[in-house]
């Protein structure tokens, strides 16, 4: 099951080149977008959405909401660009940003669906996989935690965020992020226990 | 039936964390990528349009707001003008009040005289 499972396995989003050439073009594009260069922003969208992605995906429940999340996050962060200081990492900044346009979809998405439950943790897209044990196992596993536990599991172990990384991206406490984390991981281990045992 | 998870170098549970990456993977294909920046960026364009087309009305809004200040202190002082008049007239009647008075007094007094006067032609040997 691992051995299949392993060609479906992706690595986690990897961040945008952090070396100092890198991050002089970063700034660069930044002033320029706050002087109202839409070219310099298109280029900074390209350069950070997939790990806005990341962020964003952690935290909603669906690929669709994740989606959504992404765009607000880049809408807010254009029209809040003015109040940016090119001195601040830009790719923490952004990430907040998103978490909390994610965040709040997820919490417009709870009070819309109270009634359908549509807190569970849908498949990014749906494919023939999507009915291996495993995975199935494991996305029931994460519908059992809250979607805190949830979020701090698939920000650190997925993505490689740290502790307070994460603290401040969700605003909760580092030693919050990290006992979630604890919890959570002992939680799909729990639910993933026959599967392990079997390999 | 024992759980014995292979913890990788940062407390990971390595393959709690393969079958993680493998649920929550990004969609992989360049072209949506290169789609969900064109459709971030078009938002960004109707989100100017929408701003560009407030501009004008974004002046007249000041115009307006500035007129409506103007009107609101006209009115103020409009208002306390009117209540110092106001104020003054009901003075002027507790004022005027006694001059008044006893011209009334001496009118309702006048009938009671006459009345008095005949009881005492009638009664008068």
């Amino acid at each position: 099951m691992y051995a299949a499972l392993s060609l479906h396995t992706a690595q986690h989003v990897p961040e945008p080149s952090t070396d100092w050439s890198a991050r002089t073009r970063e700034r660069d594009l930044i002033v320029a977008a706050q002087h109202g260069d839409r070219d310099a922003f298109a280029e900074l969208v390209t350069l950070h959405q997939r790990r806005a992605y990341a962020v964003a995906r952690a935290i909603t429940a669906t690929h669709e909401d994740a989606e959504d999340a992404v765009q607000e996050g880049f809408l807010h962060a254009y029209r809040a660009l003015d109040r940016f200081r090119p001195e601040q990492a830009f790719g923490a900044w952004l990430h907040r940003i998103v978490a909390n346009a994610a965040l709040d979809i997820g919490r417009r998405r709870r009070v819309r669906d109270a009634d359908t439950l549509s807190d569970s943790v849908a498949l990014p897209f749906r494919d023939p996989a999507e009915q291996d044990e495993l995975r199935r196992r494991l996305a029931a596993g994460l519908e059992e935690l809250s979607q805190r536990q949830r979020s701090v599991i698939v920000l650190h172990d997925v993505e490689g965020f740290t502790h307070g990384e994460i603290g401040s991206m969700l605003g909760i406490p580092e030693g919050t992020a990290r006992s979630d984390l604890h919890h959570a991981r002992a939680a799909l281990r729990r639910t993933l226990g026959d599967l392990w045992s079997q390999r | 039936m024992s759980i014995e998870p292979r913890i990788g170098p940062h407390g990971r549970d390595d393959d709690l964390t393969r079958a993680l990456r493998s649920l929550y993977a990004p969609p992989a294909d360049d072209a949506y990528w290169a789609s969900l920046a064109g459709r971030i960026m078009a938002r960004l364009g109707g989100d100017a349009a929408v701003e560009q087309w407030w501009q004008p009305l974004a002046r007249f809004a000041r115009i307006g707001l500035v007129a409506a200040a103007v009107a609101l202190v006209a009115a103020r002082i409009a208002l306390s003008r009117n209540a110092a008049r106001e104020t003054a007239i009901a003075y002027d009647g507790v004022i005027e009040t006694p001059s008044s008075a006893p011209l009334q007094l001496a009118k309702d007094a006048a009938p009671g005289s006459a009345r008095d006067a005949t009881l005492r032609y009638v009664i008068s040997p």
